[in-house]
């Protein structure tokens, strides 16, 4: 920081700048000259309504050498720079650093403060687009998914239902971070939530028709029965993201509460699927079958099928004393379906 | 699997007499009209009954800790010494838990006592227990049963205490050997009812041809006895063998499920497979003669089905009865073929997808008596050089936890070669060894080829 000066030769004015928590500026008063008093007493330069703070609480006043500093009258609360626990009886001003006096946040500049150079106007239009272009691949793909499994009757209402439940649900999660970001960050940014959703929302998307197809294709039903996995951690990083929106301040604790996040419900779903199983005892199997012409893979001689399928007998062997069984069986008396 | 293939089931479904739960479940069943009596009749009857009387037993499988009945049956002696005949089924209970239950004895003039188990024949469906006493009353097995000569149309006469309301005689007909039947149980034209199983039936000379076993729900007095023969080998056998010992009854049940299974798999390889032309494709039907087969179709549903299915449908009557919550030993083999009426490639191969997921696990499953299932899937291939279509193929296995030699398993199979068009295949076997298992599913993926 560099040291603040009181200006001689233009400009000797001071401004007194109660900050809000967030030290955003919640009103500014201007002085010629100092000595400037603050406390609560109505004979004070600047009136605080604080019950916290003295009826005269701090002066404020230019050193011989020019330099500001502010002084505790005698306060019973005493004074202390921003968020620091030291009390302190006099402290030299920098312009930046904000003071503290009972819960109110004092920050003083003089009219020689420099501030930064003023951002170019860049709007950020392309958000909306992208997003735009997100969500209506994430539509596309649902419907299409639904029409190419539609074996009966094709009814309006099955494609209409999910993607008002899915709008809905987006429009829900995406207001809520901006209104979140809009208090934390004094802006909404609701294309770029906007954009952080969709983008989510179609990378799950297209991995999940890849690997159902996939499943089929290389014969491989691990990465179908496993996409929820993939699915939290899509949601893990959607959450992040927001999160980056909101601040990026402590991006390494933020990161380490999503992931521990994400972590727990992979766990708790994993635990959930095979307690279903255990329960109904459902065989794990490729749920949904694609037109021959998807195979890639060199079918298996029948020979080997076989070996692999009696290589089975071990484990239902092991699971035979192994496995726990619970309960009485009628709570499982369930077949299929 | 959908409904569709599921309720063949109730039309092949046999009741076994004599179980407390069936006995609130099947009520309704049994509260029809009477058949009016006939005076001609019950004169005959009048004295078989008498000279039968005395030896009639009913069977209580008692809870121990309670010491009231949780099912019961009938029974009768069959020696002065006290060995007594009933159903597996009646003492099933006691033999999987003989800490928890306990056996009693009950006869008509209402001396009551414990009964001893000395011998079971699962597949059978029969026991022998042994009652304290000496020079009591017995009844004698028929020659003509025992040679089955016996005349059909002959009457017999069933004995027991149905729903526990007291010793009965009921007239019925001898119809012969039921037909499709794997275990060979005589079809009886009369009311059994529940509690009536184990009790005899026997001739107007008062000689036992049969053993109550069981009846069909969806029809009118159609009831089976067990053949008075298998009664009479496993007495045989009781006499000679030491008696079965409890704590190990279950690996005895199991050594008898894993003989009968070795041989009823043997028969089914003998008898082989004989091809069924459905559209392109040839499918493997059991050439055995315990297949009950069904032929549907839906191409009568409204709405109109978007791609046709035919489907037919084998089931073997082989049902075995172990517990009130196991009951293996059936043989399924289906086949559907399907063609699209008006679905893309990615649809119909979604509508097989349907028959495909569930893998074929014969329905019931209970966490208690089964593991959870093992699955292999994959494309397979078969022939020389594609002389038979590509299937893509699941396995799916699961073991008994009671019996460590039988298995359930399930091999589906979906041709692979056309995408509007496709045959599913299905090979379900309950209570089979893995290597029958392997043997018969190799043959059957084998078979499945196109007509030409």
């Amino acid at each position: 920081m560099d040291q603040m000066t009181t200006p001689t030769a233009a400009d000797s004015s001071v401004w007194i700048e109660i900050l809000s928590r967030q030290h955003d500026v919640a009103s500014r008063h201007r002085f010629e000259r100092g000595p400037i008093t603050i406390g609560r007493a109505y004979d004070n330069d600047v009136v605080v309504d604080d019950a916290h703070v003295a009826a005269h609480h701090l002066c404020i006043m230019p050193e011989e050498d020019g330099t500001l500093v502010a002084e505790d009258l005698g306060s019973r609360n005493g004074l202390f720079l921003d968020r620091e626990s030291e009390r302190r009886a006099r402290v030299a001003l920098d312009g930046e650093r904000a003071l503290r006096i009972g819960n109110t946040l004092i920050r003083v500049r003089t009219a020689a403060h420099a501030v930064p150079e003023e951002l170019a106007m860049v709007r950020s239009p392309h958000y909306w687009a992208i997003a735009i272009a997100c969500i209506v691949g994430v539509f596309g793909l649902a419907i299409l998914d639904l029409w190419l499994s539609e074996t009966g009757e094709a009814k309006a209402i099955r494609y209409f239902t999910p993607l008002l439940i899915l709008t809905v649900v987006v429009s829900v999660w995406i207001a809520g971070w901006s209104v979140l970001t809009r208090v934390f960050r004094g802006h909404a940014r609701f294309g770029l939530h906007f954009l952080i959703v969709a983008a989510g929302m179609l990378a799950y998307s297209v991995y999940d028709q890849a690997a159902e197809i996939g499943a089929f294709a290389f014969s491989w039903t691990g990465l179908t029965t496993s996409s929820y996995i993939v699915a939290w951690l899509v949601f893990g990083a959607i959450c992040f993201a927001h999160l980056w929106v909101l601040g990026r301040s402590k991006l390494p604790l933020k990161f380490a509460v999503v992931a521990v996040l994400a972590a727990a419900a992979i766990a708790m779903q994993t635990l959930k699927q095979s307690e279903y199983r255990s329960n109904y005892g459902q065989p794990v199997v490729l749920h949904r079958l694609e037109p021959p012409a998807l195979r890639m893979v060199t079918p298996q001689t029948e020979a080997v099928f076989f070996t692999d399928a009696e290589a089975l007998r071990n484990d239902l062997d092991k699971a035979r004393t192994e496995e726990p069984v619970g309960g009485d069986s009628s709570d499982a008396d369930e077949g299929d379906e | 699997m959908t409904e569709r293939w599921v309720q063949r089931f109730a039309l092949g479904a046999t009741f076994v007499v004599g179980s407390a739960a069936a006995f609130a479940a099947r009520a309704q069943e049994l509260s029809g009209p009477p058949a009016p009596p006939s005076p001609t009749v019950s004169a005959a009857a009048e004295g078989i009954y008498a000279a039968a009387r005395p030896s009639l037993l009913q069977i209580r499988t008692l809870v121990e800790a309670a010491g009231r009945q949780s099912t019961i049956g009938s029974g009768f002696l069959v020696s002065a010494d006290g060995l007594a005949v009933t159903n597996y089924h009646v003492v099933s209970q006691y033999a999987l838990e003989p800490k928890t239950y306990r056996l009693e004895f009950a006869r008509p003039d209402g001396a009551q006592g414990a009964v001893k188990l000395l011998a079971i024949d699962v597949a059978n469906d029969l026991a022998i227990v042994q009652l304290d006493g000496k020079d009591l009353p017995h009844l004698a097995f028929d020659a003509a049963a025992l040679g089955d000569t016996s005349p059909r149309g002959e009457r017999l006469y069933a004995m027991g205490n149905p729903l526990d309301l007291g010793f009965t005689i009921v007239e019925g007909t001898y119809n012969g050997f039921v037909e499709k039947s794997y275990n060979q149980r005589i079809h009886f034209t009369g009311a059994i009812n529940p509690g009536m199983s184990g009790g005899p039936a026997v001739t107007a000379a008062g000689k036992v041809a049969g053993i109550n076993v069981a009846k069909r729900l969806d029809g009118e007095l159609v009831s089976f006895l067990v053949p008075a023969g298998k009664a009479a080998a496993l007495l045989d056998r009781a006499r000679k063998d030491a008696p079965l010992d409890l704590p190990k009854a279950r690996e005895e049940i199991d050594r008898q499920l894993v003989a009968w299974q070795a041989d009823f798999y043997h028969a089914l390889g003998e008898q082989g497979f004989r091809g069924t032309a459905l559209g392109p494709y040839k499918a493997p039907e059991s050439a055995g003669p315990w297949f009950t087969c069904w032929a549907r179709t839906n191409a009568d549903q409204t709405p109109k089905p978007r791609a046709q299915m035919d489907s037919t449908s084998c089931a073997s009557q082989s049902s075995l009865f172990i517990a009130e919550d196991i009951e293996t030993g059936r043989t399924e083999l289906s086949h559907a073929y399907v063609r699209s009426i008006d679905l893309n490639s990615f649809q119909f191969a979604a509508f097989l997808s349907q028959y495909y997921g569930s893998a074929g696990m014969i329905r019931t499953w209970s966490r208690k008596r089964l593991t959870q299932p093992q699955c292999h899937e994959d494309f397979v291939e078969r022939g020389e050089n594609g002389s038979a279509p590509v299937l893509r193929a699941v396995w799916c296995a699961r073991a008994y936890r009671d019996f460590s030699g039988i298995y359930d398993v399930a091999i589906t199979t979906v041709t692979q070669d056309r995408d509007k068009e496709a045959l599913i295949s299905r090979l379900s076997m309950q209570g089979v060894s893995y290597d029958n298992a392997l043997a018969l599913a190799q043959r059957f993926v084998g078979e499945v080829a196109w007509t030409k």
